[in-house]
């Protein structure tokens, strides 16, 4: 009778628990999906970063409770998630899925005046292509990764050199801005070449490339089994030319998959090691998981702490005063070099600091030390 | 006089459905009548016709982006945008249709599905044009007379839609079109000895399902206000096949339940399985085929029988 | 032409590859009209099982391979068991057996994705990294054992149906299945063997294939899809037709980027162009099978 009881009154705290108010923020990834490699890391690092924020009292005095969408990489689904998430009365909207699945949930937060951000993709249009003041976006944005890997590069006096990407939505769009931004410095795109998603093999353009004589390549691309096809050419034909890659290289599994062909590749970073926030944050996921995180999974731990900070400092779950607090955030999370802080200038939406990214090399088959920081 | 009457009243519920919903269950709706009505003219060219085609997604993503390139990318007004891009699905509908009158089953099948990822390269491509890997966005429905169609309203021209790509189909269907269709598809060569032009016949019926692809396209470029390539990939071209032959090929119950019920079937499953959704659904589908390969309208012909 | 005579081996690789698993789809088709689009999964299934054995578990390559070609024989059966077997028993049209396999590639690329973490993965080269010169010809090691395995299987399939009496009845229920029958042919037997040689060789292609694209849950379709149109150009009708199918179709993709001045985006789009022209002008394909 007494465990009766006991079991009686666990399970109406435990129900009164789940009537008392929380905040409730959507996310919507991608569990099946194209874009799952980046989409789980990050949305692990986002549940996690929710979890911690609980554990410390939560917001505004109550739990965050997430309410989790998987839109498999559909942008025509993501746009009715969104809708359901804001029926749900869901404060903020976290994008956690392809880049154009992120723009199509935009129609639904511009109209619907609800508070959106990706904290993770870095398709520059996606702030401009819609006049959008509710959505912001904090991934690393390609034009930014351009010019932090021509700036290490500028002491190598690049005159001519190859770009390549795959046929990704995101791998074009920063390959449009990979040239941009070169063509901007006056160095001069040789050639440029595309490896289809589904290729089994890059050699044909790796010749087009060698034939072209470039004093550096580009790589663009954001396809990790693309992109490991385009090392093994390079191998093959035994080039010699340096290598500089967008942040699809920092992702840690082309220490297996690329093994024997990545030593000597640069490539643009949104994350230092050795940063102390980032100690700090591989530790706590460690105990708290038992898993190695690795930097996909800081994208989504800032983007929910970003939140959680919006809100705090609105002081409410209204959503135009959630607006006005992000516009006016700074803040200093996982990401990003050493003192690297979040904030959204003159009204723009983009919160990646231009400065904030850094130049690795790899070391062997280890993904090796920070060899220049920022724009300068 | 009587049908006509009927068609109205089930635009008039579908509509009035629309008024009562939030704004989530009517985007799902809109989306849901849109696909039910791709799978009945789906269901027309293959269930009726026999035609294997893969590229009838294609249509639906010709319709949407020409109307929004003609709209927004060479002004022209409404009505005359519409006209064009009738047109155009037209024009496109013929170059493919005439051709493939040569081709018979999975040769027919390869060469729409080598169309249908032709399409999205185009699409992916087209530069300024087709707005490339991000496609088009930010623009809405233009006023009609001053009138600004939004929400339920919308959801009513979609419906009305709906009922007449069905109603058309009905009609074409019990005509001697559909008799002749039929005939082509279950045996070609007897169909042409009893004096069927076989070739016509095909083209018409391509070009016919094409058009009525290419409207719902149109209409959907308002749903989202987007179009961009990964909408119209080629996974949709499979999806649309296996709504019609899980309902039933050839039978327009038979589209209207598979489309339903597979455009639901994720967003019942994510709930309650999370991450392995899709294996349950390609399950479900295996399971489905198996236990019905005539469709599962089998089932309701089975219980409206024993009940008679 | 030194480019041309670089990428030949490569080239002829990815060749072999398309027609291994054009091979997978005839040895499927001929006897009951079965087009099994689930091959491209079971190459991804087979590729998964060498970076669990071999790059998981280090166990020796052939040892390895000998084993996933064993588990895909037995899953190959498996399927027609369960999704043909029980369709064709109940006299169902021909597409519907069709669309279950559809829906199991659904099934297998899906219960990989979930057991597996998203990211790809690496699957090791049985003779290293090297290169080979060979006269004019230069290719990775990978390259030659690829060529040297194919051939030595459409070898082997070629024998067996020219050569052997359970082959030459492989042929006659091709030919006409009611008639097989009634000479005693056990009709579900030589089904269940196609479909069981058909995964089999599907997972080799996969083998050899995915130490350069790697294991990843995506691999399947691209590659039914190459192998599907390497099987129209080649033909249906004799089994060398699916390598020389193959072979042009790899040929014809690699070419066209080194060479055609075409911009790079629109170089996918010419093979497919090339398979529609080619179904119009000839869809039967290259070859033509034997009266």
């Amino acid at each position: 009778m007494k465990r009766f009881v006991a079991l009686l009154a666990a399970g109406l705290a435990a129900w009164g628990a789940h009537a008392q108010d929380t905040i409730k923020i959507g996310v919507i990834t991608d569990r099946v999906g194209v874009s799952k490699p980046y989409s789980e890391p990050s949305t692990e690092g986002l549940i996690f970063g929710a979890g911690e924020i609980n554990k410390r009292g939560g917001v505004l005095g109550k739990k965050i409770e997430l309410l989790v969408e998987d839109d498999q990489s559909r942008p025509d689904i993501s746009a009715a998630l969104a809708r359901k998430l804001i029926d749900q009365g869901a404060v903020f909207i976290l994008s956690m899925s392809l880049t154009p699945a992120t723009q199509q949930q935009q129609t639904v937060t511009m109209e619907s005046k609800t508070p959106q951000m990706t904290p993770m993709n870095s398709g520059d249009t996606l702030t401009t292509q819609l006049p959008n003041p509710y959505f912001w976006q904090t991934g690393p944005l390609g034009s930014i990764q351009i010019a932090t890997l021509l700036a290490h590069a500028r002491s190598k006096n690049l005159k001519r050199v190859a770009l390549i990407s795959d046929n990704s939505d995101l791998g074009q769009l920063l390959a449009r801005f990979f040239r941009g931004g070169l063509e901007k410095s006056g160095i001069q795109v040789v050639s440029e070449e595309v490896v289809p998603r589904g290729a089994t093999t890059a050699e044909p353009q790796m010749q087009k490339i060698r034939a072209a004589n470039p004093d550096a390549l580009f790589m663009a691309g954001v396809l990790t089994a693309e992109n490991v096809l385009i090392l093994r050419a390079y191998r093959q034909f035994g080039l010699k030319f340096p290598i500089h890659s967008s942040y699809n290289l920092s992702v840690p599994v082309y220490m297996s998959v690329g093994k024997g062909l990545v030593d000597g590749v640069t490539f643009v970073d949104a994350y230092d090691p050795d940063k102390a926030e980032v100690k700090e944050f591989v530790a706590a996921y460690k105990k708290e998981t038992g898993k190695e995180p690795f930097n996909l999974h800081g994208y989504g731990y800032d983007g929910i702490m970003m939140v959680a900070e919006a809100i705090k400092k609105a002081g409410t779950t209204d959503k135009e005063k959630i607006r006005e607090a992000m516009q006016a955030l700074t803040y200093k999370g996982v990401m990003g070099a050493k003192g690297m802080e979040y904030h959204f200038p003159e009204g723009k939406r983009a919160g990646f600091d231009p400065n904030g990214m850094v130049v690795r090399v790899y070391e062997g088959d280890k993904q090796g030390r920070v060899i220049h920081t920022g724009q300068k | 006089m009587k049908s006509a009457l009927r068609w109205v009243a089930a635009i008039a519920v579908l509509s009035a459905a629309a008024f009562f919903m939030s704004d989530y269950h009517n985007d799902v709706y809109r989306k849901l009548m849109l696909w039910v009505a791709l799978a009945l003219g789906y269901n027309f060219l293959f269930g009726v016709c026999g035609q294997v085609s893969f590229s009838h997604f294609a249509f639906y993503g010709i319709g949407a982006y020409s109307i929004v390139i003609l709209l927004f990318q060479a002004h022209l007004p409404l009505p005359v945008a519409i006209v064009c891009g009738l047109v155009l699905c037209v024009v496109f509908a013929l170059v493919v249709a005439i051709p493939s009158t040569r081709l018979e089953g999975f040769y027919l099948a390869l060469a729409t599905l080598a169309l249908g990822q032709l399409f999205i390269v185009v699409l992916n491509e087209g530069g300024s044009i087709t707005g490339g890997n991000g496609g088009i966005a930010n623009y809405r429905l233009p006023d009609i007379f001053g009138v600004r169609i939004r929400g339920p309203w919308y959801t009513a021209v979609i419906a009305t839609l709906l009922v007449g790509t069905l109603a058309l189909l009905w009609r074409l269907d019990h005509s001697w079109f559909g008799r002749a269709c039929r005939a082509v598809r279950d045996n070609a060569e007897a169909a042409a000895a009893m004096g069927v032009d076989v070739a016509r016949v095909k083209v018409i019926a391509f070009t016919l399902t094409a058009v009525l692809a290419g409207i719902a396209g149109m209409v959907y470029a308002f749903v989202d206000n987007t179009v961009n390539p990964p909408i119209f990939g080629i996974e949709n071209a499979f999806l649309l096949l296996f709504m019609v032959i899980v309902g039933g090929a050839g039978r327009h119950a038979g589209a209207v339940i598979g489309a339903v019920l597979l455009f639901l079937l994720p967003f019942w499953l994510s709930p309650v399985v999370g991450h392995h959704q899709a294996l349950v659904f390609g399950v479900l589908v295996v399971a489905a085929i198996l236990f019905q390969p005539r469709g599962l309208i089998g089932l309701w012909d089975r219980f409206s029988r024993s009940r008679s | 032409m030194q480019d041309f005579l670089e990428l030949a081996v490569g080239a002829a690789a990815s060749g072999c590859v398309y027609g291994l698993l054009a091979l997978a789809y005839l040895l499927m088709i001929r006897p009951t009209g079965i087009i099994n689009f689930a091959v491209g999964e079971w190459a991804m299934v087979a590729s998964f099982g060498g970076f669990l054995l071999l790059s998981r578990y280090e166990w020796p390559y052939p040892l390895g391979m000998a084993a996933i070609l064993a588990f895909m024989l037995v899953l190959g059966w498996a399927t027609e068991r369960i999704t043909v077997r029980p369709l064709v028993e109940k006299g169902a049209p021909l597409l519907a057996p069709i669309l279950a396999l559809l829906g199991m590639l659904v099934v297998f690329r899906e219960a990989i994705s979930v057991s597996f973490p998203p990211d790809p993965h690496p699957v090791p080269f049985p003779f290293g990294l090297g290169r080979l010169e060979w006269g004019p010809f230069g290719g990775s090691y990978q390259s030659f054992f690829i060529i040297a395995t194919t051939l030595l299987v459409f070898i082997g399939v070629w024998l067996f149906f020219e050569r052997t009496v359970a082959g030459k009845s492989f042929e006659a229920v091709a030919l006409h299945r009611r008639a097989a029958a009634l000479m005693g042919i056990n009709l579900s037997r030589v089904t269940a063997l196609s479909f069981a040689a058909g995964a089999g060789i599907a997972g080799l292609a996969g083998l050899l294939v995915s130490p350069n694209i790697s294991a990843h849950y995506l691999m399947g379709i691209p590659l039914a899809i190459q192998g599907f149109t390497a099987l129209v150009i080649g033909g249906v009708g004799r089994v060398e037709g699916a390598l020389l199918g193959g072979l042009l179709l790899a040929f014809a993709e690699q070419m066209t980027v080194r060479y055609a001045p075409v911009p790079s985006g629109f170089a996918q789009g010419v093979p497919l162009l090339l398979l529609m022209v080619f179904l119009l002008l000839r869809p039967t394909g290259l070859l033509r099978a034997r009266a």
